[in-house]
């Protein structure tokens, strides 16, 4: 039987019903750093959930809970219906962890690393060319490791975790090193995998990758989870505010002040930004006023979103602490 | 292919590749060889009236194949742990066992190039080695012997994290103890304490054995000695080595 990651149905016992992974009150503390202060979340097979939040919010921490990399001090870990911890060898083959881009067997080319990685997962041979085309790096197979780019090294990183063609995935921030193209290539990538039933539990900082690729986002904060749902309901429940942005030698502050529905303006380098609560007033008395034409409008995005929750979290802690 | 065998292959074509490495693991204890073979070239020591040679070509090749055995491990762990690539092995299901397998596999193999060369080497009319019949006992002693010193290098390689630091304790450990063990001086012509104390290190069995298999000195019961203390040592460094075993420095 020859299989395609891309298209594979996801194989594995069990009804379809079964999460991926439930997290039930998990924590873990080092010294008095609640690195995880009491997660708990579910998410569903064929799920695509990011994961966000700042620097040292606890993502690592929690993803390698679920890796089973570490143990929780508290609560309780279902991945694939089994706990990670300790380590598992039945569950393994059916985790996909994208590595370190430093984690390379040392002087291997980039197929050689590929084809020692299939191995120790015990997949087919046929599967490592077929995983270096899918990341693109079909053209670098029989390049050494030490001489790839960073963005090639990222992308061999990531073939390490599909080569055995897993069912649930993790990656952290797999797009942090690759160009635009690079970026773009991946998401089809990670689409396709979604699209064949694939779980992926995705941490980034590209808050326009998390609105674009995941169906729900848990958005951390030291320790515990501010905010989870899927990206649109988020920004939905977040603001209803609506930017619009004139160019500044069409509108004066004075005019723009004096429009319909403008509960606030500013003047931001050459364009002057109207906040509106109903833009379609303000839209027309902007056309009758200045005229359209390079008129931007702009709504609330995830990133809006994150930094809003995640500087009220940081705020509300300074207050507490000081 | 099984997860053994793709790590055996990992690691003999990243050994085979450092051509610098390569070539120093095995001129290293020829280096060796030659001084000493210069200095006491034609002389006896006086206390057992047998050639300096017989002495100083099993020390210095026992010590070359333990040297090479602990370093070789010990850099491997360390670096495959700061670099995650033991953490990669983790999250697949590959047992301990294969990858230390793998290591004791190489390791194997390059002790006995090692010493096959070495003894090539010092049969040469300028170092004037005789090789006694019984010389292919020296395999299985080699075979234990370095089996105790990788297990040594894995302690070694799982309680350091910089390459610095691998290399300093190493040497600490091996360079002292090739003296005490009379790698370097014949322990006939040391004091009568630090002959008994070197019977607590590895290196003096190893020693007594190659010596023994090669040049003929003692008896069969002396490399059975041998070869029960470098098994006892063997035994103790493999469950301490385990033991001490982690998969990340970060866990």
């Amino acid at each position: 039987m020859t299989k395609e990651p891309t298209v594979s149905p996801t194989p594995g016992p069990g009804d379809d019903a079964q999460p991926a992974v439930v997290l039930t009150g998990v924590r873990k503390h080092y010294g008095a750093t609640r690195a995880v202060d009491g997660v708990s979340f579910t998410i569903a097979r064929g799920e695509f959930f990011g994961l966000l939040g700042p620097n040292g919010a606890g993502k690592t921490t929690l993803i390698e809970i679920m890796e089973g990399l570490r143990e929780a001090d508290a609560g309780t870990v279902a991945v694939l219906g089994t706990s990670p911890w300790p380590r598992d060898r039945a569950l393994l083959p059916r985790l996909g962890v994208q590595t370190q881009s430093s984690a390379f067997f040392v002087r291997l080319t980039a197929r050689e690393h590929l084809a020692t990685v299939a191995a120790l997962y015990r997949a087919e041979p046929a599967a490592v060319d077929r995983t270096l085309a899918l990341v693109g790096l079909a053209e670098q197979a029989g390049t050494r490791v030490e001489d790839l780019s960073g963005g090639q090294r990222q992308r061999l990183a990531i073939a390490s975790a599909l080569v055995h063609d897993p069912e649930l995935l993790f990656l952290d921030e797999p797009t942090a090193a690759l160009d635009p193209q690079a970026r773009r290539a991946l998401w089809r990538v990670l689409r396709d995998l979604k699209g064949a039933g694939r779980t992926i539990v995705y941490t980034t900082h590209h808050l326009d990758e998390a609105e674009a690729l995941c169906d729900r986002v848990a958005i951390m904060a030291e320790g515990r989870v501010s905010a989870l749902d899927s990206p649109n309901r988020l920004i939905a429940g977040a603001t209803s505010a609506t930017r619009l942005l004139v160019p500044a030698e069409r509108l004066t502050l004075a005019q723009a002040s004096d429009l319909p529905g403008v509960s606030r303006a500013s003047l931001e380098g050459d364009v002057v930004v109207l906040e509106t609560e109903d833009p379609g007033p303000l839209l027309a008395a902007v056309e009758r006023t200045a005229g359209l034409h390079g008129v931007q409008t702009r709504t609330a995005t995830l990133e809006d979103v994150y930094l809003t929750i995640t500087e009220a979290r940081s705020t509300s802690e300074r207050s507490t602490t000081s | 292919m099984s997860a053994y065998a793709a790590l055996r292959g990992a690691g003999y074509r990243a050994y085979t590749r450092d051509r610098t490495t390569l070539f120093f693991t095995f001129a290293f204890p020829l280096l060796f060889l030659v001084v000493f073979g210069l200095i006491f070239s034609g002389q006896d020591v006086e206390e057992s009236g047998r050639p300096y040679i017989s002495y100083i070509a099993p020390g210095v090749l026992s010590w070359g194949v333990a040297n090479a055995a602990v370093f070789g491990v010990a850099f491997t762990l360390m670096q495959w742990r700061r670099d995650d690539i033991l953490r990669l092995i983790r999250m697949t299901p590959t047992p301990l066992s294969a990858v230390l397998g793998s290591r004791f596999v190489l390791a194997l193999g390059i002790g006995l190039v090692q010493a096959a060369l070495f003894v090539a080497v010092a049969l040469l009319p300028a170092f004037g080695l005789a090789l006694s019949g019984r010389w292919p006992l020296a395999v299985p002693l080699l075979v234990l012997g370095i089996t105790a010193f990788l297990a040594l290098g894995a302690i070694v390689g799982s309680f350091t994290s910089t390459p610095e630091a691998v290399a300093a304790v190493a040497n600490c450990l091996m360079v002292p103890m090739a003296f005490l063990s009379g790698s370097f001086y014949p322990l006939d012509a040391m004091p009568e304490w630090m002959r008994t104390l070197s019977w607590i290190l590895p290196l003096r069995h190893l020693n007594d054995g190659v010596s023994g298999a090669l040049t003929g000195s003692g008896d069969l019961g002396d490399l059975g000695v041998a070869a029960g203390g470098l098994a006892v040592f063997a035994v103790v460094f493999g469950v301490v080595a385990v033991r001490c075993f982690r998969w990340s420095d970060r866990v």
